[in-house]
């Protein structure tokens, strides 16, 4: 007996869909699925152990044995001056790197981009890309070498000109140029490579007809480069924006000493000295979220103000 | 005299040259089409017009003055690109400015010139869109409005439709007349089409491996190629081409292939070709068919018939190598029926020698 050709058959489920295609598409599912085991064992399940934040947290009672406190760590948190004091700290590093090293990346990727000598341009990119795979320890060897005031290059050369030896790693005002300018010579030279990636995908036809038009390189850079990666510059801006709170933590541990902390002590360093050395897991894990929860708002604004204002947007 | 002249000239990138010294005038005014294979160096020598690839030798003159080493944007030249070439990041009315802008025109200057081209081109009501949110079409037009904003002294056109598709090329193929028209902007058009090139120019230039093959009127190179390649590249469907022995017949000079014979046209240089090879050059268009009981038609095993409506193409071999008739039908497919071979007239048959491909001299085909 045939079928009715008017009877529809009925449209599969979502869930059905899902499936049927999770068959079809298996070997990309299987591509996946490190990915997603690495996320649920290093992200989502220590998500569990983030209750502590809000319990009288004890290792012999593990974390479901422990008792509920409710937000009393936040209390203590926000009553606490090293953490308050850890946490502007971390803001102002944070813009300071936002607004000096955020830029650094994208005018070095223009500048490559300006260069017609090809081996000069490898050799300069080698040579800028180079710090970012240098250890943090070795990094931190080299700060502190420089700044050395025995036999430092920096005091060396400020003897030079008379100028008296200076202990640059042991003064608070010290400490955040020299962080910031630390970050921007490792990083800015790796960074970079996201934009001249930008900017190698825009089609030269664009230059052809503005040196046609009578642009100059100049006005070449900031009417079509510039606008051309701009999608790339603000989702590499949001990415930043949610990562303010996440400063560096192994260059300050390297680099501060407690005469430093009243500038160089960030939330990070704090939760370790308060989680690991100091051995309250419940305080630092309220520390920790509180950074998490700081750092989730700025990304969805960041994005919202993005998506509103200029149709780019991470999601 | 806003004329472009080339003069030898010469690109080479190290020791590969791909234009070997290339002589062209183009005059005031004129549309030239510049047409040819991949690879022929006709988009290399609008670049050199351009400005865009250094010339490595030869002279370019454009309106009067030689321009091999002036920039670019000081040559007074347009360019339309393939891919159109529009900032994406910018609305239609700043990708129009966008020259005018550069060269610090007043706004009122570019807000009135901006309105103008729009009007001209049919943009005004797009002016505010981005590329992205219009057609092919409306892309390219943008491409046009860009280029005629500045009122140059040469447009050149790099492939400018071939990223449409066919029924928009049609169109906007007459969009490109009309504006050549009411502009009477010299213009060098760079196209593999050979149906743009046909339909669009005032002088048609072949180009083949660097060089030029052949440079006329359309109708000049479509009736009297000089040799297989340009009748081979122009036309559509292309000539036929028949291997062929010339021999003396009763009334002047025969082309025998296989158990056929074709009166050729009684001047000297066939008359003259006699004992040798040729290449016989017979344009789809130009012959009549006929059917079996025929005298003196020569056949054709039709394996095919492809109708077009008002006309059909007639596929088949001859002399085991693929023959092409085109025919009209004006709707009546009965027409159709029995064909089996055609006649042509003898000074309607192009004859090339089989060893250079250069046609004879003196054969001249009229409209």
């Amino acid at each position: 007996m045939s079928a009715d050709p008017n009877t529809r058959r009925p449209k599969p489920s979502r869930m059905v869909r899902i499936a049927d295609h999770m068959k079809r598409e298996w070997q990309l599912y299987a591509m996946l699925l490190p990915t997603i085991i690495w996320l649920l064992v290093f992200l989502y399940k220590p998500m569990y152990g983030l209750q502590i934040a809000f319990k009288d947290y004890s290792v012999f009672r593990g974390v479901a044995g422990s008792p509920w406190v409710g937000f009393e760590h936040f209390d203590t948190l926000f009553n606490n001056d090293q953490f308050l004091r850890a946490l502007k700290n971390t803001i102002i590093m944070s813009l300071y790197g936002l607004l000096f090293g955020f830029p650094v990346p994208i005018f070095l990727a223009l500048m490559f981009n300006e260069v017609l000598n090809q081996t000069f341009k490898k050799s300069a990119q080698t040579i800028v890309y180079l710090p970012h795979f240098i250890s943090s320890v070795i990094i931190a060897g080299i700060v502190i070498t420089s700044f050395s005031p025995s036999a430092g290059i920096v005091n060396t050369i400020l003897g030079w000109f008379g100028v008296d030896s200076i202990y640059f790693l042991t003064k608070p005002e010290w400490f955040r140029p020299i962080f910031i300018g630390t970050g921007i010579w490792q990083e800015a030279g790796f960074q970079s490579i996201v934009y001249l990636a930008a900017i190698a995908g825009v089609s030269p036809t664009l230059y052809e007809s503005a040196v046609v038009d009578g642009a100059s390189r100049w006005q070449m850079m900031w009417k079509i480069t510039i606008p051309s990666i701009m999608a790339t510059i603000i989702i590499m801006l949001i990415i930043r924006i949610g990562n303010i709170l996440e400063i560096s933590f192994e260059m300050i541990i390297l680099l501060y000493q407690p005469a430093t902390y009243e500038t160089a002590d960030v939330v990070n360093t704090f939760i370790y000295r308060q989680g690991l050395q100091g051995g309250q897991y419940d305080f630092a894990a309220a520390a920790g979220l509180f950074n998490a929860i700081v750092a989730f708002v700025l990304v969805m604004t960041a994005n919202t103000i993005s998506k509103r204002y200029s149709r780019t947007s991470l999601w | 005299m806003s004329g472009v002249n080339l003069q030898s000239l010469v690109k080479a990138y190290g020791p590969l040259q791909v234009v070997h010294g290339i002589d062209l005038d183009v005059q005031e005014k004129e549309f030239v089409v510049l047409v040819g294979p991949s690879g022929c160096g006709k988009s290399t020598t609008l670049r050199m017009i351009a400005g865009l690839e250094e010339i490595t030798d030869g002279e370019l003159t454009i309106d009067g003055r030689i321009v091999n080493r002036v920039a670019p944007k000081d040559r007074d030249v347009a360019m339309v690109f393939q891919n159109y070439a529009l900032y994406p990041h910018l609305n239609v009315a700043d990708n129009i400015a966008f020259g005018l802008k550069i060269r610090k025109e007043s706004k009122e200057v570019i807000a009135s010139s901006v309105q103008e081209v729009g009007e001209i081109l049919g943009l005004t009501p797009y002016l505010e869109r981005r590329p992205a949110d219009l057609s092919g079409g409306q892309r390219q037009r943008v491409a046009m409005g860009r280029a005629i904003v500045r009122r140059p002294k040469v447009f050149l056109f790099d492939e400018p439709l071939s990223n449409l598709d066919a029924k928009l090329r049609t169109q906007m193929r007459a969009e490109i007349k009309r504006l050549h028209k009411r502009l009477g902007v010299t213009s060098i058009y760079v196209t593999h089409d050979q149906v743009e090139a046909m339909t669009l120019a005032d002088r048609i230039v072949v180009m083949n491996d660097g060089r030029i093959e052949q440079m006329g009127t359309p109708m000049e190179l479509f009736l009297n190629p000089v040799n297989t390649f340009v009748a081979g590249f122009l036309g559509s469907p292309p000539m036929n081409m028949v291997s062929a022995h010339v021999e003396t017949g009763a009334n002047g000079p025969i082309a025998k292939f296989g158990e056929n014979q074709l009166q050729l046209a009684q001047i000297p240089s066939l008359q003259s070709a006699v004992g040798t090879e040729v290449t016989l050059g017979i344009r789809p268009e130009f012959v009549t068919v006929s059917r079996a009981a025929d005298e003196g038609a020569i056949p054709v095993d039709v394996d095919l018939i492809e109708t077009l409506g008002s006309e059909a193409l007639i596929h088949g071999h001859l002399q085991a190598e693929p023959f092409v008739i085109r025919t009209e039908t004006l709707g009546q497919m009965d027409i159709l029926d029995g064909i089996s071979g055609f006649k042509i007239a003898p000074d309607l048959i192009r004859v090339f020698d089989a060893k250079t491909g250069l046609a004879l001299p003196g054969q001249v085909t009229k409209q």
